[in-house]
C-alpha cells in the first residue's frame, strides 16, 4: 500500500550554535515520501532545535536542508509551511481565546489551506479537519476548557489544515496518558497512511518503538544511530546515551 | 427597470431580516436606541458648546477605538498613537487652510497620509516585539513632534505656531455634530466588521501566538503590516476631524499625552471591545471637559476615577454597566 517515491527531506551538515554550545552538531540525514520516522534522545538532546531549524524558526550556523528537492535553508516559518512541511509544538500553543473552529480556520487561510479548501469552502474544510482528529463536536467552544490529551489533537489539526506533505510532530505524547497516547498514535498511524510522510519525536522510547519502522537517535545534540526500533535500542552508544555511561555510576 | 429593482430587493432580503433579528436582540436593541439617543442630541440641545463637547467625544471615540483594534484585537501595542492622530490633523489642516480643499476631501486625504506614515512606521517598528514596539512607535510620535516644531517649517506649517485659522466643517454646529457622529458610527462598523471577518481571525490568533499562526503559514508580518495601516487610517480620521473641530493644529498634537489619553480611553471602555471605546471616550471627555475648570484638582479626581475603574473592572466598565442594564430590563419584562 505504502509506495515509497524517493526521498522528500534531505539534511545534509546541519550545525546550530548557541555561543559555546553546539545544540545540533553536523547533523544528516534522508527521509523517504510517505515514510514514517521517529527522532530519540534524552531531554537537552538537541531534537528540538533540530525541529526548529527544519521549520524556519532558528537559522543553522551551518548545513543545509532541503525538502520536496528544493532548498528551503533560512526560508521564514510560513513559507516552509507553504513548501508543504508543518509543525507541532512539544508545549502546545493553541490560540487561547478563539473557538477550536476558528483555531483551524486560521491555518486553512494559509495559501495551501486555501487551495485545499477551495471546493468545500472554508468553513466545511475547518469541521473536516477537526473531525478527523475527533474535536468536531467542541468546535464552538475556546482551548482553555479542554484537557490536555485534546489540546495535542488540536495541535495536530491545526498543522493538518495546511495540508502538508510532511508533518513534524514534537514530543506529541509527553505528558499523556497511556490511552491517550495510544489514540495520538493511532491517528498518526492513520494520517501516514493517508500519505502524509511523519517526523516524529519523543524522549521516552516505548510509543515511538511501537509506532515506526526506523528510528534515528540524537545525544548531545550529534546523530548517534539510525535503523529499526530494535537495532537502535540495542546500540550500545544508545543505551549509554540514556543510561549514563558505566564508569559514572561506578 | 422595476424588474431590475424587485431582484435588488430580494437580493436584500435576508440581510433586512438578519437586520431585523440582531435589532430585536439585547445587544441589537441597545445600540440602535443608543444611536436614536445620539442622533436626537441636537433636538434636546442645540447649544454650541454642549454639542461641541459631543462633537470631540465622536472623535475621540474613532481615536480610541483605531488604538484598541491594534491592540485589542492584533496584540500590537502603540505607545505612539498620536503620530497617526497628528500627521492626519496636519494633512487636513494644510490642504483646506492653504489648498483650498473641501473638508471631505481632506479627511480622507489626511486618512490616507496617516495610512502612508502607517506603513513607514511598521515596515521597522513591526519587528520588534512587545515592550520594544511600543517604545519604537514612542520614539516615532516624539521625532514628529519635535520634526514639526523646527522653525525650517515656519513658512508653511507654522512651526511651534502650528497651522491655525482653518475654517470649520460647517458653520452650523448641529450639522457639525450629524456629520462627525456619521463619521464615528461609519468607523465603528467597518471596524467591527473587520474583527468579525476571517481576516479578524487571522488577527486575533497573532494576538493569542503569534509563533502558532506562524507555525500555522500565517504571513504574521503582512498581516501586522495591514492592521498597523488599518488602524493608522482610522487614527487619521480623528486627526483629520479633530483639526476640523479646533480649526488647527499644533506640534503638542503629536505629543504623549495625546498617545496616552488613547490607551487610556480604550482601557476604560475595555480593551477588546470596539465598542467599548464609545463608552471609554465619553466619560473621558465628559471628566476632562467638567473638571478642567478645578486645574490641579481636576487631575487628582481623574486619577482617582482610573484607580477606581481599573480597580473594580479591570476589563473595563462598559460590559458589567452592559450587564446591569440587562439584568434590570430583564426585571422590567417581568423575567
Amino acid at each position: 500500500m505504502k509506495q515509497t517515491l524517493g526521498t522528500i527531506f534531505e539534511a545534509k551538515n546541519l550545525t546550530k550554535r548557541f555561543g559555546g554550545l553546539t545544540a545540533v552538531n553536523d547533523v544528516s540525514f534522508e527521509i523517504e515520501r510517505g515514510t514514517m520516522v521517529g527522532l530519540i534522545g534524552p531531554n537537552g538532546a538537541g531534537k528540538t532545535t533540530l525541529f526548529n531549524l527544519i521549520s524556519g524558526f532558528d537559522n543553522p550556523s551551518a548545513g543545509h536542508i532541503k525538502f520536496d528537492g528544493v532548498d528551503i535553508t533560512g526560508l521564514k516559518p510560513f513559507q516552509v509551511v507553504e513548501r508543504g512541511l508543518a509543525r507541532t509544538f512539544q508545549l502546545v500553543r493553541p490560540f487561547r481565546y478563539l473557538t477550536l473552529l476558528e483555531n483551524v480556520t486560521v491555518p486553512s487561510l494559509s495559501p495551501r489551506g486555501r487551495a485545499a479548501s477551495e471546493s468545500a469552502g472554508i468553513d466545511e474544510y475547518a469541521s473536516t479537519i477537526l473531525s478527523s482528529v475527533g474535536l468536531v463536536d467542541k468546535a464552538r467552544i475556546p482551548p482553555v476548557v479542554l484537557p490536555h490529551g485534546d489540546l495535542r489533537r488540536l495541535e495536530i489539526a491545526r498543522a493538518l489544515a495546511t495540508n502538508p506533505q510532511m508533518l513534524l510532530l514534537d514530543e506529541p505524547f509527553s505528558g499523556l496518558a497511556h490511552e491517550e497516547s495510544a489514540n495520538i498514535g493511532e491517528l498518526t498511524k492513520n494520517l501516514n497512511e493517508e500519505g502524509v510522510t511523519i517526523f516524529v519525536t519523543g524522549h521516552v522510547m516505548r510509543e515511538l518503538m511501537t509506532l515506526v519502522p526506523r528510528v534515528l537517535a540524537m545525544h548531545q545534540g550529534k546523530l548517534i544511530a539510525d535503523g529499526t526500533p530494535k537495532e537502535v535500542a540495542n546500540n550500545k552508544i544508545v543505551l549509554e546515551a540514556y543510561l549514563g555511561r558505566s564508569e559514572g555510576y561506578a | 427597470m422595476p424588474k431590475a429593482s424587485k431582484h435588488f430587493f430580494e437580493e436584500l432580503a435576508p440581510a433586512t431580516r438578519r437586520f431585523r433579528s440582531w435589532a430585536l436582540t439585547y445587544r441589537g436593541l441597545l445600540t440602535l436606541l443608543g444611536l436614536l439617543g445620539l442622533i436626537l442630541v441636537p433636538a434636546i440641545q442645540k447649544s454650541e458648546y454642549w454639542l461641541g463637547i459631543f462633537v470631540l467625544a465622536d472623535i475621540w471615540v474613532i481615536y480610541a477605538a483605531s488604538w484598541d483594534f491594534l491592540a485589542g484585537y492584533v496584540g500590537q501595542v502603540s505607545f505612539g498613537h498620536a503620530a497617526f492622530l497628528g500627521i492626519g490633523g496636519y494633512a487636513t489642516a494644510g490642504l483646506v487652510r492653504y489648498f483650498g480643499q473641501p473638508w471631505w476631501v481632506s479627511v480622507f486625504a489626511g486618512a490616507f497620509v496617516a495610512v502612508v506614515l502607517g506603513l513607514t512606521v511598521g515596515v521597522p517598528c513591526l519587528r520588534l516585539k512587545g515592550p520594544y514596539l511600543a517604545l519604537g512607535t514612542l520614539a516615532f510620535s516624539l521625532i514628529l513632534n519635535e520634526l514639526f516644531q523646527s522653525p525650517a517649517l515656519q513658512p508653511w506649517l507654522g512651526a511651534s505656531g502650528g497651522v491655525s485659522g482653518v475654517p470649520p466643517l460647517s458653520h452650523d454646529a448641529v450639522v457639525e455634530y450629524l456629520v462627525v457622529l456619521a463619521f464615528m458610527v461609519a468607523s465603528l462598523v467597518v471596524m467591527v466588521s473587520i474583527t468579525n471577518s476571517r481576516v479578524g481571525t487571522v488577527f486575533r490568533s497573532i494576538r493569542d501566538d503569534e509563533t502558532s499562526a506562524e507555525a500555522s503559514g500565517i504571513n504574521t508580518t503582512k498581516y501586522k503590516l495591514v492592521a498597523f495601516m488599518i488602524s493608522a487610517f482610522f487614527a487619521g480620521i480623528a486627526g483629520s476631524l479633530f483639526a476640523l473641530h479646533f480649526r488647527g493644529v499644533s506640534p503638542p498634537v503629536f505629543g504623549t499625552l495625546y498617545s496616552f489619553q488613547a490607551i487610556v480611553m480604550a482601557a476604560l471602555g475595555g480593551v477588546a471591545t470596539i465598542f467599548g471605546s464609545i463608552g471609554g471616550a465619553y466619560l473621558f471627555t465628559f471628566l476632562d471637559t467638567f473638571l478642567g475648570p478645578f486645574a490641579g484638582l481636576s487631575v487628582f479626581v481623574f486619577a482617582v476615577v482610573l484607580l477606581l475603574v481599573f480597580r473594580f473592572a479591570s476589563g473595563g466598565f462598559m460590559k458589567p454597566v452592559v450587564e446591569w442594564l440587562k439584568e434590570f430590563i430583564d426585571i422590567l419584562r417581568g423575567k
